[in-house]
């Protein structure tokens, strides 16, 4: 027989708040796949548009165990989508901090950038893979575009957004160039920045379709492609899922990585670098 | 202890060259609609033979679906050779391309109209008035001379772009949003599979046409001979697996493109559909056939699909089809025998 002890709240069936959480999150989903597999099988699907869950599940089976085939193409498009997605941060940061930091060459890149962004990146494809040629760099060159749009506007509004009460402190304490950035501008942009590579790197993986629906040698938007053309939607969707799990974990990756780098930003890592750094200080203090 | 160190030298420098010419392979860059597959498989029976490499050549593909004319790949070197249709051969002669058509891969048309089976279309002439979709825009030219030949014109029927993805055609299909949809056998091979029958509508005149040839920039002709000659007779000795052995063309089909094959109806629908597509009905393999050609180009000016006949000596040229059947038929057999047995 359970006692309670009259104050403690009762942990129902023994879970605690994050495993209950995701327990209902996969009832609920478990739930979502049992009516599409019963919708399929009474009929009330087009099996054209919405194949079973269960040949689903198989397809998943016959792609990366039975035959395999969707490992080479998978590597591909990872590739390509991190070789882009570097490219475009490394473009996007660079030319918002140049542009934030000067106002004169903001003034004349500023309108160019920004007409950049309203083309249609599907537009341009064609374009690029004409200048650059087939192959690798053309598709990294459509994913790189894709990508650099939101480290550029986040690191320019971050940069340019400073505290003007903040940078005046630094100013009349005397501070130097380097220490205003190190000190002041960096931490305050930092955030923004982590922000707009969060979204840089799930814009990746749909660049990375889009170069690959127009280049089909390589990758799973080629891989999609032929079994959509082949009417065998199970794998398709196999591989349609796969791309939004990886765009989750890509995601909820960047999200660690953000919480490490601006700590500052949330109140939890805060915490948790300030027990690490007491831990520290104790343990070199004796 | 010079005359040691020489031979050393002269060891180290055999022993490390053999392995170079060996490997030492010149690459031919094709643009062609499709990645590895069923639809052309003498390239991947040639690959799984080991021609191409014995040849010296690999293969580079790069299938694509861009707006821009793939013989602009061959003109600016990006590409050693593309894969066009008639019409697009020789609307680029007349727009001035320097372009040679040099191999025929396959010589009837595999382009087609379909209807769905006991629909109340049955013929081009009930199509007039209705919207009829296309698979791609590269389509229109063949539904364009299909109406040509019915004695009706493209003006008579609506036309929309489906594209190639499967369900759409087969709802477009099957609802009736289309009376018909122009494009290939290797569109409807799926919608065969997937239990939606077809019938085509296609006049006979037009199935008689070469279809997927493979044009070369003029100038490279010479420059890159003997690589073409290469390229060319593995394609052949492929082709000719087809015709003696379609049993190991099929096993090979299923090892390098598996994705084919998950759904065993489609695949072997596809299969059988491409096989006598890609084997050449002329006595060279690969062949131009000149009269075919010039045969062809009246009903294409007629429909609109060309600006004006054009002379076919001015770029088809069969100076590879000589060094691409220079192979041992016998040889090509055992061979595909041979693997037959190591691999099943």
């Amino acid at each position: 027989m359970a006692v309670s002890d009259g104050i403690s709240p009762p942990r129902r069936i023994g879970l605690t708040m994050p495993r209950r959480r995701l327990l209902t999150h996969a009832v609920i989903f478990l739930v979502l796949v049992g009516l599409w597999e019963i919708g399929s099988r009474a009929g009330w699907l087009d099996p054209l548009f919405y194949p079973r869950p269960s040949n689903i599940l198989r397809s998943f089976w016959l792609i990366y165990v039975q035959n395999g085939n969707v490992w080479f193409h998978l590597y591909a498009t990872l590739g390509l989508v991190f070789a882009g997605f570097v490219a475009g941060s490394i473009l996007g940061v660079g030319l918002g901090a140049l542009v934030g930091f000067q106002p004169l060459v903001r003034r004349f890149i500023k309108p160019y950038v920004i007409v950049l962004e309203a083309t249609p990146r599907i537009a341009v494809a064609p374009l690029l893979i004409a200048a650059l040629g087939f192959g690798a760099p053309s598709k990294i060159a459509i994913i790189m575009l894709v990508c650099f749009f939101a480290p550029f506007i986040n690191t320019l509004s971050g940069v340019v957004n400073v505290s003007e009460d903040r940078l005046e402190l630094f100013n009349s304490l005397g501070a130097g160039k380097m220490q205003v950035l190190r000190k002041l501008v960096l931490p305050e942009a930092l955030p923004v920045i982590m922000a707009g590579e969060r979204l840089a790197l799930t814009a990746a993986l749909s660049g990375a379709l889009v170069a690959e629906f127009i280049q089909r040698d390589q990758g799973i938007g080629s891989l999609i492609l032929i079994y959509t053309r082949n009417l065998n939607m199970a794998s398709a969707f196999a591989c349609i899922f796969t791309l939004t799990i990886i765009g989750f974990l890509i995601f909820r990756g960047m999200e660690w990585i953000d919480n490490r780098i601006a700590f500052w930003n949330t109140e939890a890592g805060m915490a948790r670098v300030g027990t690490k750094r007491a831990l520290a200080f104790r343990g070199a203090h004796g | 202890m010079t005359m040691f160190k020489a031979m050393m030298l002269s060891t180290a420098l055999a022993v490390t060259s053999i392995p170079a010419a060996v490997m030492a392979q010149e690459t031919v860059t094709v643009i062609k609609p499709t990645p590895r597959s069923a639809v052309f498989f003498p390239l991947v029976v040639g690959e799984a033979l080991g021609y191409f490499e014995e040849e010296g050549v690999s293969v580079n593909l790069l299938p694509s679906d861009t707006s821009i004319p793939y013989v602009a790949f061959v003109q600016n070197g990006q590409a050693d050779l593309a894969m066009l249709d008639p019409n697009e051969t020789i609307n680029a002669v007349i727009a001035g391309a320097n372009i040679n058509t040099v191999y025929e891969v396959m010589q009837n048309a595999p382009e087609g109209i379909a209807v769905l089976k006991g629909g109340d279309y049955t013929s081009m002439s009930d199509l007039v008035g209705t919207t009829v979709g296309l698979v791609s825009d590269r389509d229109r030219a063949f539904l364009q001379a299909a109406m040509d030949v019915a004695g009706h014109s493209i003006d008579d029927v609506d036309t929309v772009v489906l594209g190639e993805s499967g369900p759409t055609l087969a709802a477009a299909i099957r609802d009736g949003t289309v009376s018909a949809i122009s494009g290939s056998v290797f569109d409807w091979a799926a919608l065969v599979a997937n239990g939606i029958e077809i019938d085509t509508v296609t006049p006979d005149e037009l199935l008689a046409s070469p279809a997927n040839t493979l044009a070369i920039n003029a100038e490279m002709i010479d420059d890159k001979r003997a690589t073409m000659e290469g390229f060319f007779r593995a394609w052949s000795k492929g082709m000719y697996v087809g015709k003696v052995n379609p049993d190991a063309v099929e096993q090979m089909l299923r090892k390098a493109v598996p994705e084919e094959w998950e759904v065993e109806a489609a695949g072997m629908g596809l299969f059988q559909g491409v096989l006598p597509m890609n084997i050449s009905t002329t006595e060279r393999l690969g062949d131009l056939q000149s009269d075919v050609w010039t045969g062809i180009q009246p009903r294409m000016v007629s429909s609109g699909a060309i600006e004006n006949e054009v002379d076919v000596s001015t770029f088809l040229n069969d100076t590879y089809i000589d060094a691409a059947n220079e192979f041992d038929r016998d040889e090509v057999e055992a061979e595909a025998k041979a693997w037959m047995d190591d691999n099943m």
